[in-house]
């Protein structure tokens, strides 16, 4: 069983809530908790974790170099890149690291086999045991580094591979290819949002990719009371799939402040969180 | 012209509120201004100014398109496909997976038959919304179920940088994605400036820290600004600012009013925060 907390938008809880929901969920079941935001990680803090047991550098992504002497300055190469990655320089073209996404069509095009690709270590993963009980896989993309989705893909394998009954990922923002990968094969989605027009607009964009992949879904309101009418609008619009509301509360902020998650701090969402947590166990 | 980015790692610091916040703030001041809303997967700079989105110009990716035809069942084109996005059983031919291809065009490169053309998809959009005499707005949004959004990123930004040489801007604010990947590195690209939105938070702090690994890398000067400041550990982005040597420059308070104004589409109210 494989439970995905994604948003579209970005700081609307779902480390928050995933950091949780593990909590309760190792209750119950033996879980594994993933955080899939490889660009910026963040399950592990609010799960107390500062150093892990294991890390490991992997390399999921390649990169072109040109070999100057051997490049005639023909331009094939700058031509052909889809991705703008390659400079002129003086009469002489070079790879913009930052820009290379390593697909190999410079190395195709080029009559002088001046190109050549190498393997680049773009990730880690790490693993810890925490404090709670059950272990966190957490990945992490280089800064500068592309292939934050095949990060996500290493990650969900080697969480496979410790035995669980429940799997818990938290999500990246956005909707492109690290929360493609996230959602990917997942048996549920917990999809949190604000009561923002800028929440519900990327609530509606996450959920075309969660009905891309048919993935059944709940939908948990966060901070509803920063306005009870936009609220109320989510709500009626979620229908069925409404989990629950939480409430803004200062005593999260405390809760990360101290590296703890908010169902074992003094915060009221506790309680809330709790009432969300039995509505999905009753869904999956 | 000045090309200055609101950044900052970690979702929901309020990226977006200071780039409206300053944008609205130069043109007050009787700047011209284009912001443009790099956060193709999920913008809002039209939201936060109350803006529907209209006349749409489409964004364009070329796809491989098989000619069945003229296939030989090969299987060339599989072998060089680094996104996995070709399947092929010898005897077959090739089967395509949209989802997994990036457009990088090595299949129909290589194709000894001649037999992969090109179809053109529609990747994303870009709107182009006047919000004042001196202001105007250009939103990117990428098509649901597009992976690679840096080249959607990549157009929008050369557009913005057309229009705004067009319609004179002084200054071209790009507010980016979250994260620290391809389509934030194509949104700071050529950026003489990056304003890093945080939070006093742990998280602000760690998240703050990877874009500040990436902006160093990329050469452009940087600072700090605090939101939701007197909320939470201001020390833990004390220390990331003394780590980079780069200074935190404009603090918001955290302020009801601000959420109001935010949740509302007023952010005209709020300028005076920075």
């Amino acid at each position: 069983m494989k439970i995905v907390v994604a948003s579209g938008k970005g700081g609307t809880g779902k480390s928050m809530l995933a950091s949780s929901l593990s909590l309760l969920f190792s209750e119950i079941k033996s879980i594994v908790a993933c955080d899939c935001d490889v660009d910026a990680p963040n399950l592990g803090l609010w799960l107390g974790v500062t150093a892990y047991d294991s890390v490991e550098t992997i390399s999921t992504s390649e990169r072109a170099k040109i070999n100057s002497e051997k490049c005639t300055g023909c331009g094939k190469c700058f031509d052909n890149c889809a991705f703008g990655a390659i400079e002129k320089i003086n009469s002489k073209f070079a790879i913009n690291p930052l820009l290379c996404e390593g697909c190999g069509v410079c190395q195709l095009v080029c009559p002088t086999k001046a190109i050549d690709l190498a393997p680049v270590m773009n990730g880690e993963i790490r693993i810890k045991k925490t404090k709670w009980g059950f272990p966190l896989v957490s990945g992490q993309l280089k800064p500068g580094e592309v292939g934050s989705g095949k990060i996500v893909q290493e990650l969900r394998k080697k969480a496979d591979k410790i035995s669980h009954d429940i799997m818990i990922l938290d999500a990246a923002a956005g909707i492109g290819c690290p929360v493609i990968a996230s959602i990917t094969g997942c048996d549920y989605a917990v999809l949190i949002t604000e009561p923002t027009p800028s929440g519900f607009s990327d609530l509606e964009r996450i959920l075309e990719i969660v009905n891309h992949f048919k993935v059944p879904y709940g939908i948990v309101l966060n901070k509803w009371d920063i306005n009870p009418e936009v609220s109320r609008k989510i709500e009626e619009w979620s229908g069925e799939k409404f989990l629950g509301r939480i409430s803004y509360d200062r005593e999260v902020v405390n809760s990360i402040v101290n590296l703890k998650p908010v169902i074992v701090s003094k915060s009221k969402v506790k309680e809330e969180i709790r009432e969300i947590f039995e509505k999905i166990r009753g869904f999956i | 012209m000045h090309l200055i980015a609101s950044t900052g790692g970690k979702g929901g610091t309020g990226k977006s509120t200071f780039a409206v916040l300053l944008a609205l703030k130069l043109s007050n001041q009787g700047r011209r201004v284009l912001l443009c809303d790099c956060d193709v997967e999920c913008p809002n700079d039209h939201l936060l100014l109350q803006q529907k989105l209209t006349d749409s110009e489409p964004i364009y990716q070329s796809f491989p398109d098989l000619d069945a035809e003229k296939c030989v069942s090969c299987g060339t084109c599989s072998k060089v496909c680094r996104e996995n996005a070709i399947f092929w059983v010898k005897g077959k031919p090739p089967i395509f997976f949209e989802d997994l291809c990036s457009g990088c065009g090595a299949c129909w490169i290589v194709c000894p038959q001649n037999a992969i053309g090109r179809k053109r998809k529609v990747i994303g959009e870009t709107f182009k919304t006047k919000i004042n005499e001196n202001l105007w707005l250009l939103t990117g949004i990428s098509e649901p179920g597009i992976s690679e959004t840096g080249p959607v990123v990549k157009e929008v930004k050369r557009r913005a940088l057309k229009f705004a040489e067009k319609i004179d801007a002084e200054v071209l604010i790009v507010d980016t994605a979250p994260g620290t990947h391809c389509n934030v590195i194509q949104a700071l690209l050529g950026c003489e400036k990056a304003h890093i939105v945080t939070e006093p938070t742990p998280l602000g702090a760690h998240d703050a820290a990877l874009i500040l690994e990436l902006l160093r890398m990329m050469d452009i000067p940087s600072e700090i600004v605090l939101n939701k400041a007197d909320v939470g550990d201001q020390s833990v982005i004390k220390r990331i600012s003394d780590e980079y040597g780069v200074p935190i420059t404009i603090r918001i308070p955290y302020s009801e009013q601000l959420i109001r104004a935010y949740s509302a589409g007023r952010l005209d109210r709020m300028v005076g925060l920075l």
